[in-house]
């Protein structure tokens, strides 16, 4: 896949393992959660409601644990629009 | 048998393209009137290991979508007969064709914004405790204290929205122009102040890329994720429905997050 993801920098390769790992989450998100849905006499199961919480679950946790990561803290918000 | 189906396609011929599916599996096309599901066949139960399997998924729809326009099935779909398959083809017949018409020539981009969230709500916090502190504040009963609490709590939450709303919409700002359709989420955590999905036609993709680079450059302390273009995956729309298909998702999807892989990106 040739995929644009722009977390950081990309100026090592650490920046690169986890641009590789953040493509994969985007790509888990929107396979797993989104996209057309059949239903009917489908199974819908317990096993789908979990999938779609841990499949959140995983995204977004990640992509937090990638920005405490990359060191620098934040602070303050953006300013308000005026 | 079992047919997996990748996405159904505005197109109803055999398609040329050299693409393998899930496990190496070839792909043809099961057409009906002017679209047509793209699938592959298994003998018995479809091997799902781990996550490499979703990326299959994603590599066919997104090889497919260079040359037609694609509605991602969602992964794990698989039907157990090819009577079924076109039996839900006729069912949804005008919803995908509506969604192939409408989604013709774009694809998705997502972004993500993340903001110190904490740092704000304490500077919310403490600039309400501040404004009530120069209040002369009488002694308080235990119940109005409590419905004060409550109220206070109320107070600092819709305030936090509301900022979160005001930096959303500066963000929003800089891709509107180039956007057909969008899917925002908001604060699905503290942190994540923005969770959107872009729907952009593809001659207008430099300028959504460029409008990126502005607000990237843009003044302020978010952090930004762009991604894509990808299949248009938050922008289908056909919704669960009665239907007489006999197609089922497997049972081994909980089999996917034992794998090691995913287990260690939860950490």
């Amino acid at each position: 896949m040739d995929k644009i993801v722009t977390p950081q920098d990309k100026d090592s390769s650490l920046d690169i393992l986890k641009e590789k790992k953040v493509t994969l989450l985007e790509v888990l998100d929107r396979a797993l959660n989104k996209g057309v849905v059949i239903s009917g006499d489908i199974v819908i199961s317990l096993a789908e409601v979990d999938l779609i919480y841990v499949g959140l679950k995983l995204l977004v946790s990640s992509v937090e644990t990638m920005e405490r990561l990359r060191g620098a803290p934040m602070s303050g918000a953006k300013e308000e629009a005026t | 048998m079992n047919i997996y189906i990748y996405g159904i396609i505005d197109f109803n011929k055999e398609i040329k393209e050299t693409v393998t599916g899930l496990n190496g599996a070839s792909i043809y096309n099961i057409p009906y009137r002017n679209i047509g599901a793209l699938v592959s066949d298994f003998d018995e139960s479809i091997p799902i290991k781990d996550e490499d399997h979703v990326l299959e998924h994603e590599i066919v729809v997104e090889k497919i979508m260079k040359n037609f326009t694609v509605l991602p099935m969602r992964f794990l779909t698989v039907f157990d007969k090819k009577d079924n398959v076109i039996s839900m083809l006729n069912e949804h017949y005008s919803d995908f064709r509506e969604d192939l018409d409408r989604l013709n020539n774009m694809v998705e981009f997502g972004i993500k914004a993340i903001w110190p969230g904490a740092i704000i709500r304490e500077r919310i916090e403490n600039a309400y405790k501040k404004a009530q502190s120069d209040l002369s504040l009488s002694t308080q009963s235990p119940g109005k204290s409590f419905i004060k609490e409550k109220f206070e709590k109320y107070k600092i939450d819709k305030e936090f929205e509301e900022e979160a709303d005001r930096c959303i919409a500066i963000i929003d700002d800089f891709f509107n122009r180039f956007v057909a359709e969008k899917r925002l989420e908001k604060l699905k955590t503290d942190n994540l102040l923005l969770d959107a999905a872009y729907l952009v036609n593809k001659e207008k993709q430099g300028d959504f890329k460029k409008a990126f680079e502005e607000l990237k450059a843009s003044p302020g302390d978010l952090k930004y994720l762009f991604s894509g273009p990808w299949p248009p995956y938050n922008f289908v729309t056909l919704l669960p429905s009665a239907s007489h298909t006999k197609s089922k998702r497997l049972d081994t999807f909980d089999k996917i997050f034992q794998h090691k892989g995913l287990k260690e990106a939860e950490r």
